[in-house]
């Protein structure tokens, strides 16, 4: 099913789904945009390149909270926390990222290893993807190519969504999608030449060129193994590493997280929040010992983690090139150019 | 002023002589990043790292920040720019670099620009000096008859500010803080091992961004910086949700110098002003 609205109306679709429940989608910050959840429709801003943040929040907030304790209490006393969740629309999502919910999934929705937390949000979503403006010309940070994903990729997405000029056309692409597609009264139908224009628009898609490597995932697996040792190369590619967290904070596909225990007047919170490899205290033992004291080791297990081990664990490279690292970090470290290193050292 | 291209020649040919001579085993300087709008802090360790060595408008890194993490006494040759020659000075004030140990090359340059949001880096966000303070070696000529805004210009309007209005302000803007800790990991007087804030006996503060805990983050760390903060605004510019930084570093910045007359990162002859005494010292702090 296609269905189209003008994009000069959409915070009446913003209404239409924030009576139906939670809706999260871009909003424009001081400089940047963002996800957020909308009070206001008129907030929604579809004039975005892409977010600061990667949507991951919307299924794994920066904060989760677990339980809360009273110290000293028995542990039949604390209270554990029950998502109440409405259903839930993220809207405005570019294919790169909603790749990375898939990726995602393996840590915390896949058999064996289920986190309530992140699988009740993803089943109560229903996700809006959003192709990048091909009219625009693309960020120079951008590599998503070089993982085999496309500017107007509608896989995983529930509708997929592409702009026509000043309208938007918007296309069922799973059941769930279909079903919400078709119950979204305020759209307007399509035409056929609609159709013609969302058909064409998803196959340019793949004209639009970011930057891009061949990078085959077993054999960047093999060599960035082969490279361990090389803590030359490693320190090279540190050499400017400020070992701050803004890479893994914006990486859509970064999950490593601390369990806390924040206790006051005798009120206590456990709760889970983001953690960052590149932290100094990230692997800082209970004994003192500190496995990574040095930033090139941090940076390695950075990189390493995405596209080694996590191809030998999973078979998949855990990481969706959407550039938030490189635009965002300080320093312009940019992970594109070390894989491009890594393959020829 | 010189133009970037000069400057860069001059920085390659004085990079490269100072490693083939053996007066210096690192020069700290800029380097080619992905595309030419992004170029690097880079650390130039062989005659030919050298031809890697880039200087243009968005070249704005604050390389003392690089100095500490050499052991004491690597001989080390670093390329300055105003504010950057300050922070060169401040370490060596305390005691963490030995000024023997350094060549400094000084850059004077105008224009510098912020390559996220294109615009030049003045006075607002900076001390707005052209010229390095102290350097051994300069690869410009020195920038004169330059009209200069005065550093705390920027501040009239956050004075304007009551006590309530002031808290209301660092309250928003802090709730922003999604603790990346970009602004510590760039600024070069944050060199504290461990950062208080990462230890967790005591435990400072809680890992969450949010109040209070980012309040408690950055309300100290700004205290810490006071009169140690030579106003490069490398913190601000690293900020991924444009926190002001500047504007508490600026103020506190203002209220020591009026204190106790004295800039931060101006002479190495100097003490950082809260581990100095003198008789004269300003008691508006006790009243």
């Amino acid at each position: 099913m296609l269905k189209k609205t003008a994009i000069e109306n959409i915070s009446q679709l913003a209404a239409v789904l924030m009576e139906k429940g939670t809706l999260l989608a871009p909003v424009k910050e001081v400089s940047c945009h963002n996800f957020a959840e909308i009070s206001d429709p008129q907030k929604v801003d579809l004039k975005f390149y892409n977010t600061l943040m990667s949507p991951k929040s919307a299924f794994f907030p920066h904060r989760e909270d677990f339980v809360k304790y009273k110290v000293g209490k028995p542990l039949s006393e604390a209270e554990h926390t029950i998502l109440n969740l409405k259903p839930a629309f993220l809207f405005g999502v570019r294919p790169c990222d909603v790749k990375s919910f898939e990726i995602m999934d393996i840590h915390f929705n896949a058999a064996g290893i289920i986190d309530p937390y992140w699988r009740a949000r993803r089943e109560a979503t229903t996700i809006f993807g959003y192709a990048y403006d091909i009219n625009q010309p693309v960020d120079s940070a951008d590599f998503y190519n070089t993982l085999g994903i496309y500017a107007a990729d509608p896989e995983g997405s529930d509708i997929f969504m592409v702009k026509k000029d000043k309208e938007l056309l918007l296309k069922s692409i799973t059941p769930k999608g279909e079903k919400l597609l078709a119950e979204l009264s305020a759209l307007e139908k399509a035409s056929s030449g609609d159709e013609k224009y969302y058909e064409d628009y998803i196959k340019k898609g793949k004209d639009y060129k970011t930057r891009f490597t061949c990078v085959d995932s077993e054999v960047i697996a093999k060599k960035i193994e082969s490279i361990f040792d090389n803590t030359d190369f490693w320190t090279k590619m540190s050499a400017a590493c400020l070992s701050c967290g803004i890479c893994t904070f914006s990486c859509p596909n970064c999950y490593c997280f601390d369990i806390c225990d924040d206790t006051l007047f005798g009120k206590g919170t456990r709760s889970r929040v983001w953690d960052a490899c590149m932290f100094t205290d990230f692997t800082l033992e209970a004994s003192g010992h500190n496995p990574r004291t040095q930033v090139y080791q941090r940076l390695r297990q950075k990189v390493s983690h995405k596209y080694s081990y996590h191809v030998r664990k999973y078979g998949v490279i855990s990481c969706v090139g959407c550039g938030r690292c490189t635009r965002q970090c300080p320093v312009n470290i940019d992970i594109y150019s070390i894989i491009e290193a890594a393959l020829k050292a | 002023m010189t133009d970037f291209k000069k400057i860069e020649e001059n920085l390659k040919t004085e990079a490269g002589r100072l490693l083939k001579e053996g007066l210096v085993t690192v020069v700290l300087s800029y380097g080619k990043g992905f595309d030419e709008n992004h170029p690097m802090p880079y650390a130039a360790k062989t005659i030919a790292d050298v031809e890697n060595i880039v200087f243009n408008q968005y070249c704005n890194y604050n390389m003392a920040r690089y100095l500490v993490r050499y052991p004491q006494g690597t001989k080390i040759a670093i390329a300055v720019k105003a504010a950057d020659s300050r922070a060169v000075i401040q370490l060596i004030q305390e005691e963490k670099v030995k000024r023997e140990n350094l060549v400094i090359l000084g850059i004077p340059v105008q224009g510098m620009k912020n390559p996220k949001t294109g615009e030049v880096i003045d006075s607002k966000t900076t001390c707005g000096l052209y010229n390095p303070v102290l350097y051994d070696i300069l690869l410009g000529e020195e920038v004169h008859g330059q009209k200069n805004a005065l550093p705390y210009e920027v501040l009239a309007e956050y004075e304007a500010m009551d006590k309530d209005a002031r808290w209301e302000f660092w309250e928003k803007e802090l709730n922003k803080c999604i603790r990346c800790y970009a602004c510590r990991k760039a600024c070069p007087m944050c060199y504290c091992d461990p950062c208080f804030i990462d230890q967790s006996k005591p435990k400072w503060a809680d890992k969450a961004p949010q109040s209070p805990g980012n309040m408690m983050y950055h309300l100290t760390r700004f205290h810490h910086l006071a009169g140690r903060c030579i106003d490069c605004g490398e913190c601000s510019r690293a900020c991924p949700v444009d926190i002001p930084l500047y504007l508490f570093h600026k103020k506190v910045a203002k209220e020591c110098e009026e204190m106790f007359n004295q800039k931060a990162g101006m002479s190495i002859e100097d003490k950082p002003v809260l581990v100095d005494f003198r008789v004269e010292d300003s008691d508006k702090i006790l009243e």
